[in-house]
């Protein structure tokens, strides 16, 4: 815990004017190699109906569903207790469906208070960056910042589902912890599987260079769980996540705000054209109203670089829908229609959503009834490079996921250090 | 599960979400091919009600023809810049020029005409080719042909007016479904003549998409098996509309599920949509007795 208290920030320019001086203390300190305390995290999530996130009494409700509590500093911005933990930080409504917790508490002990938070609220979901929204955000980070300046990237991939491992190794969604930096190597069981996690931190002109040669030769690499965004008004960067965490590693708070709004607002964008493109309705045709329907709706696809071996696929459906608790948070009952292919009529088991599914060696249809969030299609994106194929495509209708990004990316212009 | 590709081809259930697969937007290389999309062609109705204009209706009775007054096509497909309509029916089979199936043929026949603007409810410049389509097993194609030949002559012999019509065969091998399009539908349909392979598949492998419609009472299914396997996939979508509604709700709650709702939501709003009360009792009843067997046995 930070000894500052941060219940005695009255307003807004007070907490951004203590967090810019806390981030400018600890970089000081990082720099020094003395890093006194924790950095400043923020948590991305989602707020499932963006009507929520505008309504500050319905956050509260969520958030006391926990035995969190909110304090207003402003309409968009609330300070939040924990009955447990005490002070946890701020809570900022960035954008109608997208608010961000921001804390100077210790990374397990945030992660673990927000994965609780999560876990138990199908109306909260983190923000998922999948590797492929990374590999869009990167072209945007190469085409933003200078060559020289360093940037740090993550990749992750690990093939659970290639042993039948009956407990996972956390309870659903592992915490990105990224890479380890020691341990007690000697006593690890020795698993043989595919298992990818490695950083590279070089400048970003270098990166740009060869990234997508190395990816080519060795496709792990296209699953990409964290990457820094280098900071335009100073050393460092802030590093995003794959489940919305962002590490602020720059010596101005504003600036990784601005970041976190600047990704936001492209995220929000792509859960916009994900969900309009893709939800699935019968609808009355506009010509005749109340006469004719019609079935509007596009199926997403998402194909696999690499096909599944029988083994692979098996583990998978029963890691998925015979356990409890599974990486993809799914429920169903598969119907088995060949060795390698099965349907499940199924739910979403964290934000409770209908969700249809084709399961094959060689890739996944999804259905995604009206009103399922568009959070569901990005989460089992992100999973599928991070479990079973770290190359995956994936297409919504026709049009590929990449260009849905790059078109949500175009919308929104990068202006760093502003709000 | 691995039905017989030949019986899966005839059962109509399956060709209707054949059918709709073929307008979705999928990208190129996917396992279904959506041949109509690729040209254009996308979904304008599902099984509306087309009422046979009253003249024609008259003109019918006087000429002691049988055309049933109103008649739903499983699909209407439509061009939107083209302008043009076509009113497609699955059939597991072909039928006799003297079957009650042949009433709803002339039907089709009279409303693709030249009268299908006001059949669609649009004005004539609105359309500008119609086309009835059959999609039936390729084995159906030759005694089809026959019989709308037959019928096509009847109607006109009277003055009624008829449409064009074709036939789409639907083949399976132990790898792909292939639709077998005649030459009257690859000019409505801007395609080949042929043979266009569809969907590919494993083999031991059922090569069934996920189904959009999962049930309908009143299709004669291709056999028991298929029949229970989609009301499996009904049941599935039902169930898991329970689980939706409990996850989430907040403990301790009382959750309303009425079987109207439930089987909207499996659906996608088509149970609404049905017109025979008849087929709506009998899913509710379905619901009912499913759920009497689940309580008995102790089913979660």
């Amino acid at each position: 815990m930070p000894d500052v208290e941060l219940k005695h920030l009255k307003n807004r320019h007070e907490m951004i004017r203590f967090f810019d001086g806390y981030t400018t203390e600890r970089m000081e300190e990082l720099y020094a190699e003395k890093l006194k305390r924790p950095l400043v995290k923020s948590q991305l999530l989602e707020v499932l109906d963006g009507k929520q996130a505008r309504n500050s009494r319905t956050l509260q409700a969520i958030f006391e569903q926990h035995g969190a509590q909110l304090r207003a500093l402003d309409e968009s911005m609330f300070l939040v207790t924990d009955n447990s933990q005490g002070e946890i930080g701020f809570l900022e409504v960035l954008r109608p469906r997208i608010v961000a917790l921001y804390s100077p508490l210790r990374s397990d002990v945030l992660c673990k208070w927000v994965r609780e938070l999560v876990m138990g609220n199908p109306e909260l979901d983190y923000v998922w960056l999948s590797g492929l929204t990374f590999g869009v955000l990167w072209e945007l980070i190469a085409q933003l910042s200078r060559p020289n300046r360093f940037s740090r990237l993550v990749f992750t991939h690990d093939s659970i589902f290639e042993i039948d491992n009956p407990e996972p190794d956390s309870d659903d969604e592992e915490e990105p912890g990224g890479v380890s930096d020691g341990g007690d190597e000697d006593s690890k069981e020795i698993v043989e599987r595919r298992a990818t996690t490695f950083r590279l931190v070089d400048r970003v002109g270098v990166i740009q260079e060869k990234l997508l040669t190395l990816q080519q030769v060795y496709s792990p690499l296209y699953a990409i769980s964290q990457m820094r965004f280098p900071s335009p008004v100073g050393r460092g960067g802030h590093d995003f996540y794959d489940n919305g965490r962002v590490t602020n590693r720059s010596e101005s708070f504003r600036d990784h705000r601005s970041h976190l709004l600047f990704v936001v607002r492209i995220y929000e964008q792509l859960l916009q054209s994900t969900e309009q493109r893709a939800w699935y309705s019968i609808q009355e045709s506009v010509r005749v109203p109340g006469q004719f329907r019609k079935i509007v709706g596009a199926p997403v696809t998402i194909r696999f670089r690499e096909q599944l071996t029988q083994q692979v696929f098996d583990h998978w459906i029963k890691a998925t829908f015979e356990r409890k608790r599974n990486r993809f948070r799914l429920w169903g009952h598969p119907l088995r229609l060949g060795p390698t292919k099965v349907h499940v009529y199924g739910v979403d088991r964290h934000l409770w959503q209908p969700l249809f599914l084709e399961l094959t060696a060689i890739g996944c249809t999804a259905i995604i009834p009206n009103g399922t969030c568009g959070n569901t299609v990005h989460r089992l994106v992100t999973n599928i490079q991070r479990f079973l194929d770290p190359g995956a495509v994936a297409f919504v209708g026709d049009k590929p996921y990449t260009q849905m990004v790059k078109e949500s990316a175009s919308t929104v212009h990068y202006e760093p250090t502003k709000d | 599960m691995s039905p017989q590709k030949t019986e899966l081809v005839s059962d109509p259930l399956f060709q209707l979400n054949f059918l709709l697969w073929l307008t979705q937007p999928l990208p190129e290389g996917s396992s279904i091919t959506p041949l109509f999309f690729q040209r254009n062609f996308s979904v304008y109705a599902i099984s509306p009600a087309l009422v046979v204009p009253l003249d024609l209706q008259v003109a019918a009775q006087q000429a002691q023809i049988k055309v049933q007054p109103s008649a739903k096509p499983d699909v209407v497909l439509t061009h939107d810049v083209e302008r043009k309509f076509a009113f497609s029916e699955c059939k597991a089979s072909s039928f006799g020029p003297d079957s009650t199936t042949a009433d709803q043929a002339r039907s089709f026949l009279v409303t693709t005409s030249s009268r299908a603007a006001e059949v669609l409810g649009l004005d004539a410049a609105q359309v500008r080719e119609c086309l009835l389509d059959y999609l039936v097993p390729e084995s159906q194609r030759a005694l089809l042909l026959q019989t709308l030949g037959e019928l096509t002559s009847q109607l006109s012999q009277h003055g009624l007016p008829t449409g064009n019509f074709s036939i789409l065969g639907l083949q399976a091998t132990n790898v792909e479904i292939v639709l077998i399009l005649d030459e009257a539908a690859a000019v409505f349909f801007s395609l080949s003549a042929g043979s266009h392979s569809v969907i590919k598949f494993q083999p031991d492998t059922d090569p069934r998409p996920l189904y959009f419609i999962p049930y309908d009472p009143d299709v004669t299914y291709a056999s028991d098996a298929e029949k229970l396997f989609c009301k499996r996939m009904l049941f599935e979508r039902i169930h898991g509309s329970v689980v939706v509604a409990a996850g989430r709700s907040t403990v301790p709650a009382e959750i309303v599920l009425t079987p109207n709702g439930l089987l909207n939501d499996a659906m996608f709003g088509m149970y609404a949509l049905w017109e025979s009360r008849e087929s709506a009792r009998h899913m509710r009843g379905s619901m009912q007795a499913d759920h009497a067997r689940s309580s008995a046995s102790g089913e979660q």
